[in-house]
């Protein structure tokens, strides 16, 4: 399907209606159509998806020449492009053909529109109108199917079911699933699962946009419902891992409605996981901070800014620790270390996390040396993966889903050499088979990636950094025979079954023209990426001709650009604590830190150190609870700022709607901190010195960075045309919505940030500026995407072209590895401690998102249980069966868990789900015994407690949700405290 | 009846199929024989193209040109694929079809050995027989004589002494008629969905497994003994003036001997018809037939000299098919008949592509109203719409093209019945029975 980067692909002249247009030849005849921007309605052809040919709906009329009159019909989709091809579109017989297409689907078509969440957005309307049909000639009755609770995410409407196949082929052809499917036949074809269950998929959520109709939608969304064409949206970037999905974010009524897939070509393309799609609920949780605490308020309704420059004018002249955060805007935990000052900056990061954090800032320089870092439409095209100590289908779904594609490219290849084409999707699986591209794994626990690897190993981490030198040696011993020797007597320590890994392994990678090293932190092990730098640096040899594609993964939205600001000066957690107990500092301020690295006793021990605590959080956590000022922070969907990914590319988030007063950006509270703490006068002080605006948006903070930073990365955006609206031209009720609380029209809230309008009033979506939305005249669905591309699946149009990269520098460099920690333990008799590694998880493993309701149900489902994964041969010795039950016995509790038997497992080790556990991504040793009962049964009622909890919050949720509808906040200004 | 006249059926005992061993001695496995030990692969090829033997399975391709698609490889070529497949196509689901059934249960090993001549034919290791999973007989008898062909060395590692070797296997359908399309077939094999696939590529280059793949049906493959044996010549004479060798023809529907009968293709209708199917039943007469099972357009008495051959019948306007007549008389209903079809159809969609999944079940629709006499004049433009709106090329396979032949020509036939139907508000077939006696209003008889 073409190099997403590069300019238009190979063009031929096609003849549509008698005109002459250039086509790419790479791509099917509907998607050559549809490139030129023309009318030729479609359903199961996707993108990304390719061709099956089974809806008809794409049909045109085909000539042999220019004499032939009659021609033939033909599927577009299935149709290849070739030079000089004579193609009706609007010709008579394949427009009544594609209105009978939908004249029968409309046989069963249940009149749903009105009370249907699809409506307004819906693919079959639009094509629907497209094709002219308008009136129903059948006769008969409607067929009609039982519908199935698929979980809490998205909702199932199986009569609306156009039979168009894309559900099945996304969940399970495309993105791996296995737990739904397609029965029956006729015009009985149901999708769904086998029984009624939560969708075990981490990208379940792509089938409401994938679905043409109304039969998968948005659960959450439905609940608190609004039509498309009155949402207000916003260009954003998800907050929940180091991808970097772009989104697009809706609200109505000053609350958020839900996320949407925004395109972009080298990153998501299509789709989003489920924790990028439904993660934005924590921002309409019951935990959000909306009210500042610790301040004395002149009047009680409104918190100005003189209150709060009087409190923190206390704090003048103290010494202040700051601690920033991975999940915090570049903007913020910039900010905040220039108020702090380089010497008292932390991350929140323990001492090894920092080692850690040093080498990855050396890899991180490496890669980009050697070029860009890989984007994740670049994964999708190598031909050799190894992942090294971690689980991306937890930890970064959207990447694992790319990965996914990336193993069909042996078979892709496969059937290139048959002469069948990529985008015709059933012949090339058909001849791909089982064939899968060249995979590798080594991880502590078991993930869904494995079943696509050659080999996979089950292993600790001091075994994995182990197996990284070997390889490293192997490839050595390729070019040198020197390193023979050496090679066979470390081959010789290993099992058969790594030595058959290694062989393999090796050999692959040097064959492979496009290699792909994955890894992370979330071992937080420098042995390993120690290792791993060898390894690059072994193959940046001259012999080898393999160049290593290294991408190295984090765990937060932003855990790249607080990488970036981390140098030898910058605080250990150990020694934050050893500054505030030895009192060198006075207090410290936690720009949205949750502090998960210290323990609740450490905490207890900062509280009691610290004279001043100031915390800026949108979400409860311990640490608010404690803290003695709390500034309430716009979470993402509230604010500006920008997040950098794990290639270093700098993306802008942007402001759906301006939250009610006092929550602001954070950086727009550390303004406020910075004043008051050099002086009253200061702001005026600093603009009558150097003429400086004031700063009221992101441009202006990056100005006044530029100029009293020495390394602010970012480059000037260039000059803007009128700004894009952020609202439908369709969009309802802006100036009567909030009757009832005044009956005066407000005047549209002004934006300080220069790129949207609050209004439906504004430049056309993407003229320069990323899309709030997508939208285009006949096409109201996400397919109307097509129109804002250069060519089918390639970049969009007016691209944002300063894409900006942050170049890292190994600024750490000095935080020499002096040995971890704490090492593995080796296998000993009997009662000897296991070492247990958690899970990823999808619900759990990001603390913003995890403060999602939905996921919150979803984690303590009672019908599930824990499971604990035990090597079989350890099991047996013990006697125990698989599927009993097992106390789990720690440090501080027991917990139970089901025993699940894992052949591959070594002895030592053991991995599972226990959410008490899943922080402890570095391993802990635990201790097994046989559980009773009563243990059981207690667990059990925890569980359901904790689940009926969750049910009841999100009761409580809608309805604050739908009170709020009542209420809403009329702004003026989309500024600071005292602009309302 | 001599082989000479009868090759496919003259040693079909339903009874008690011949052993191995009878079947030797009746002139069995010869053909297969003469082609491991006398001719290459190439070789048997071109006699088969030159033969002109066509499919039997309804299609009616010629066989030999379906087979020189296949690629070949040298001995030593790494990009040889693992596997070749031949399969049989034994999913008898035609309407008014039941001749492979004869021939599997009547002859087995007839079928075994026409595999291993096709599979030598094209190196081809491993076939299977894909059965449709009613005909229990047929599948115990089968297993019975690929058992028998093992035990004599016809099948397996180096058949008689020769390099060729050839595993065969029965596979009985869990049961859908699209199975008998050759990619859902291959598709069902596979254990997935039994939904066609789009073709190019074409299962000679992408077919069972994503491996090189030759559908025949039971028929088809059952001639190649005889081929082989007696040569391209002998099978052309046995019909001088038509498509090459014999066809098993049958007639069903209210004929005096409904049956089936191993005739020289070309055979006129009439023939079958009057000669061997004894004429129509006492006090009836012939109104129409299908002549080659249930996916064909009608044919009138007019019609009757027509030679049941590819292109004649072509000309005629339907499809030879798998030259089973279904006929007609004047006392049936025909469009109740032509109801019973689509019904079929209809059930039988795989549900796919839109015009077949949602317009056969509109096309029962409507027939259903106009049969119960609650049918209106705009019903027959609906009629006719359908059946433009599954024709080839708009539907994914022939399934819904083959559906609406008898629909359509029954508009074009008997459109009186039709109108009547709606005229009068009721079917003018059901005379004294109960359901006229329940129906309300004006009927003539």
């Amino acid at each position: 399907m073409g190099d997403k980067k590069m300019a238009i692909s190979q063009n031929v002249t096609v003849y549509i209606d008698n005109v002459a247009y250039q086509v790419s030849k790479d791509n099917n005849l509907l998607a050559g159509v549809l490139s030129q921007k023309l009318n030729l309605p479609y359903f199961c052809w996707h993108p990304s998806m390719g061709s099956v040919g089974a809806c008809r709906q794409c049909a045109v009329t085909q000539y042999q020449d220019e004499n032939d009159t009659r021609g033939r019909l033909v599927m577009a989709c299935m149709t290849p492009v070739s030079d000089g091809m004579r193609i009706g579109l609007k010709e008579n017989s394949a427009e009544k053909f594609r209105e009978q297409v939908i004249s029968a689907m409309m046989t069963n078509h249940p009149h749903d529109c009105p009370v249907c969440a699809e409506g307004g957005e819906c693919h079959l309307q639009d094509m629907t109108v497209m094709t002219g049909h308008s009136s129903r000639d059948y006769q008969g009755s409607k067929r009609t199917f039982n519908n199935q609770n698929l979980g809490e995410l998205v909702g199932h409407e199986m009569n609306r079911c156009i039979t168009c196949y894309r559900c099945t082929r996304f969940y399970n052809d495309y993105a791996g699933g296995k737990d739904f499917g397609v029965y029956g036949s006729r015009n009985q074809v149901y999708f769904g699962r086998q029984k009624d269950g939560t969708l075990e998929s981490e990208f379940s959520g792509n089938l409401v946009e994938v679905c043409p109709t109304g039969v998968f939608t948005n659960k959450v969304f439905s609940a608190h419902y609004t039509r498309k064409w009155d949402l207000q949206s916003a260009p954003s970037v998800c907050a929940h891992c180091s991808v970097g999905c772009n989104t697009s974010i809706g609200e109505r009524y000053g609350s958020v409605r839900r996320v949407m897939n925004r395109y972009n070509s080298n990153i998501n393309g299509y789709f989003l996981c489920d924790r990028g799609r439904y993660g934005i609920g924590f921002v309409n949780g019951e935990e959000r901070i909306k009210k500042a605490k610790g301040i004395n308020q002149q009047s009680p309704e409104q918190l100005s800014r003189l209150d709060v420059s009087k409190a923190l004018a206390h704090f003048r002249g103290k010494r202040f620790i700051g601690i920033g955060s991975a999940r915090a805007s570049l903007e913020a935990n910039v900010y905040l270390k220039k108020i702090v000052g380089e010497d008292y900056f932390s991350a929140g990061y323990s001492h090894q996390k920092m080692k850690v954090a040093s080498v990855q800032q050396k890899l991180l320089q490496q890669a980009q040396l050697s070029g860009e870092i890989f984007s994740l439409s670049d994964i999708e095209k190598c031909d050799f993966i190894l992942i090294i100590g971690e689980d991306i289908t937890k930890s970064s779904p959207r990447m694992a889903l790319s990965i996914r594609q990336a193993c069909r490219n042996a078979g892709i290849d496969k059937a290139a050499g048959l002469g069948v084409v990529s985008w015709q999707d059933s012949a090339v699986r058909t001849i791909s088979g089982k064939l899968n591209t060249p995979f590798f794994s080594m991880h502590t626990t078991a993930t869904k990636l494995d079943e696509l690897t050659e080999q996979h190993l089950l292993l600790g981490p001091d075994d994995i950094e182990q197996m990284v030198l070997v390889l490293t040696n192997a490839i050595y011993s390729l070019i040198n025979e020197n390193f023979n020797n050496e090679h066979e007597k470390q081959l010789s320590k290993l099992s058969t079954n790594q030595q058959l890994f290694i062989s393999r392994l090796t050999h692959k990678l040097m064959a492979a023209e496009k290699p792909l090293v994955v890894t992370g932190d979330s071992l937080a092990s420098v042995k390993i990426l120690a290792a791993i730098e060898k390894l690059t640096h072994c193959l940046t040899q001259e012999k080898l001709k393999t160049k290593l594609n290294l991408v190295v993964l984090s765990a937060a939205s932003n855990s790249f650009g607080l990488l970036s600001l981390l140098d030898k000066r910058s605080l250990s957690t150990e020694q934050v604590l050893n500054q505030l107990t030895a009192k060198e500092v006075d207090g410290i301020i936690c720009l949205e830190q949750e502090l998960a690295a210290f323990t609740d006793d450490e905490l207890t021990q900062i509280r009691e150190a610290a004279d001043i605590v100031i915390v800026l959080d949108h979400t409860h956590s311990r640490v608010t609870d404690f803290a003695d000022i709390v500034l309430p922070v716009a979470a993402v969907s509230e604010g500006n700022g920008h997040y950098v990914n794990y290639q270093g590319l700098v993306q802008r988030y942007n402001q759906v709607h301006s939250p009610a007063l006092p929550i602001l950006d954070s950086w727009k509270w550390l303004a406020l901190i910075e004043e008051s703490f050099e002086s009253s006068t200061m702001a005026t002080a600093i603009l009558r010195k150097k003429n400086l605006e004031p700063i009221n948006n992101l441009d202006q903070l990056h100005r006044y960075f530029e100029e009293s930073l020495s390394d602010w990365p970012l480059a000037n955006p260039p000059p803007n045309n009128d700004p894009v609206a952020r609202m439908t031209t369709r969009g309802s009720g802006r100036t009567s919505q909030a009757a009832n609380s005044s009956i005066h029209e407000p005047k549209v809230t002004q934006d300080q940030e220069l790129l949207y309008r609050f209004s439906m009033e504004g430049n056309k979506p993407n003229t320069n500026n990323a899309m709030p939305f997508t939208w285009a005249p006949g096409w109201n669905s996400n397919e109307s995407i097509n129109h804002y591309q250069v060519e089918i699946d390639g970049p969009i149009i007016n691209d944002n072209k300063n894409e900006n990269y942050l170049y890292f520098k190994h600024s750490l460099s000095g935080l020499t590895p002096d040995g971890e920690e704490r090492t593995e333990n080796k296998v000993e008799p009997d009662n000897s401690p296991l070492v247990y590694f958690p899970q990823g998880s999808l619900f759990k493993g990001d603390w913003q998102s995890a403060n999602t309701v939905e996921f919150q149900i979803l984690t303590h489902d009672p019908d599930k249980h824990f499971t604990l994964c035990l090597s079989k041969k350890l099991a047996e010795r013990k006697g125990w069966n698989n599927g009993q039950w097992l106390k789990i016995i720690t440090e501080n509790e027991n917990i139970i868990g089901r025993l699940n038997y894992d052949e591959n497992l070594p002895e030592h080790l053991a991995y599972g789900d226990i959410n008490e556990l899943a922080n402890k991504n570095t391993g802990i040793n635990i201790k097994l015994a046989e559980a009773i009962n009563v243990d059981v049964v207690e667990q059990q009622n925890n569980r359901q407690r904790l689940y009926q909890q969750a049910k009841d919050s999100q009761k409580k949720v809608l309805q604050q949700l739908k009170s709020f509808d009542q209420h809403i906040p009329i702004r003026f200004v989309a500024g600071g405290l005292d602009e309302t | 009846m001599t082989e000479a006249m009868r090759p496919l059926t003259h040693l079909v005992n339903l009874k008690s199929p011949l052993s191995l061993s009878d079947y030797m001695s009746e002139g069995g496995y010869q053909g297969a024989s003469k082609a491991l030990h006398e001719y290459s692969p190439k070789q048997v090829l071109d006699l088969v193209s030159d033969s002109g033997l066509k499919g039997r399975g309804g299609a009616g391709f010629p066989t030999g040109m379906k087979w020189s698609c296949v690629p070949m490889f040298d001995d030593n070529d790494d990009n040889a694929p693992e596997f070749k497949y031949l399969v049989a196509n034994a999913d008898e689901m035609e309407p008014g079809t039941f001749k492979d059934r004869y021939l599997l249960e009547g002859v087995p090993h007839q079928l075994v050995e026409s595999m291993i001549i096709g599979a030598y034919t094209m190196v081809a290791n491993r076939g299977y027989i894909f059965l449709r999973g009613e005909y229990h007989l047929a599948a115990q008898r089968l297993q019975q004589a690929i058992d028998e062909a093992y035990q004599n060395n016809w099948l397996g590692k180096n058949i008689q002494g020769t390099q060729f070797s050839f595993d065969l296997y029965v596979h009985t359908s869990a049961g859908r008629y699209i199975c008998g399309e050759e990619t859902a077939l291959i598709n069902a094999l596979e254990g997935r969905r039994a939904i066609p696939r789009a073709k190019p590529p074409f299962p000679q280059m992408s077919g069972l497994f994503g491996k090189p793949t030759v559908v025949n049906n039971v028929e088809t493959l059952s001639n190649l003994p005889h081929i082989l044996k007696h040569g391209t010549a002998w099978f052309k004479a046995l019909s001088p003036d038509s498509d090459s060798g014999t066809k098993i023809y049958a007639a069903c529907g209210r004929v005096k001997t409904p049956g089936l009968w191993e005739l020289p293709m070309g055979t006129t209708i009439r023939e079958i018809l009057y000669q061997h199917a004894g004429g129509m039943a006492d006090g009836l007469k012939l109104r129409g037939l299908l002549p080659g099972g249930a996916s064909t357009d009608f044919l009138l008495p007019e019609h009757l000299d027509t030679p049941m051959d590819f292109d004649s019948i072509s000309k005629a306007g339907s499809r030879l098919g798998t030259g089973g007549l279904i006929v007609l008389d004047d006392k049936s209903c025909p469009v109740a008949m032509v109801l019973n079809l689509i019904k079929f159809f209809a059930q039988e969609s795989c549900g796919w592509c839109t015009p077949c999944r949602d317009g056969t079940p509109w096309a029962v629709e409507v027939l259903t109203r106009i049969e119960n006499g609650t049918g209106r004049k705009e019903d027959l433009d609906t009629l006719h719409n359908l059946c433009d709106f599954m024709w080839l090329g708009k539907t994914h396979c022939a399934l819904a093209p083959g559906a609406v032949e008898p629909l359509k020509s029954a508009l074009r036939y008997f459109l009186d019945d039709f109108e009547q139907h709606i005229d009068h508000g009721c079917c003018s077939y059901k005379q004294n029975t109960a359901q006229k006696t329940k129906l309300k209003g004006h009927c003539h008889g």
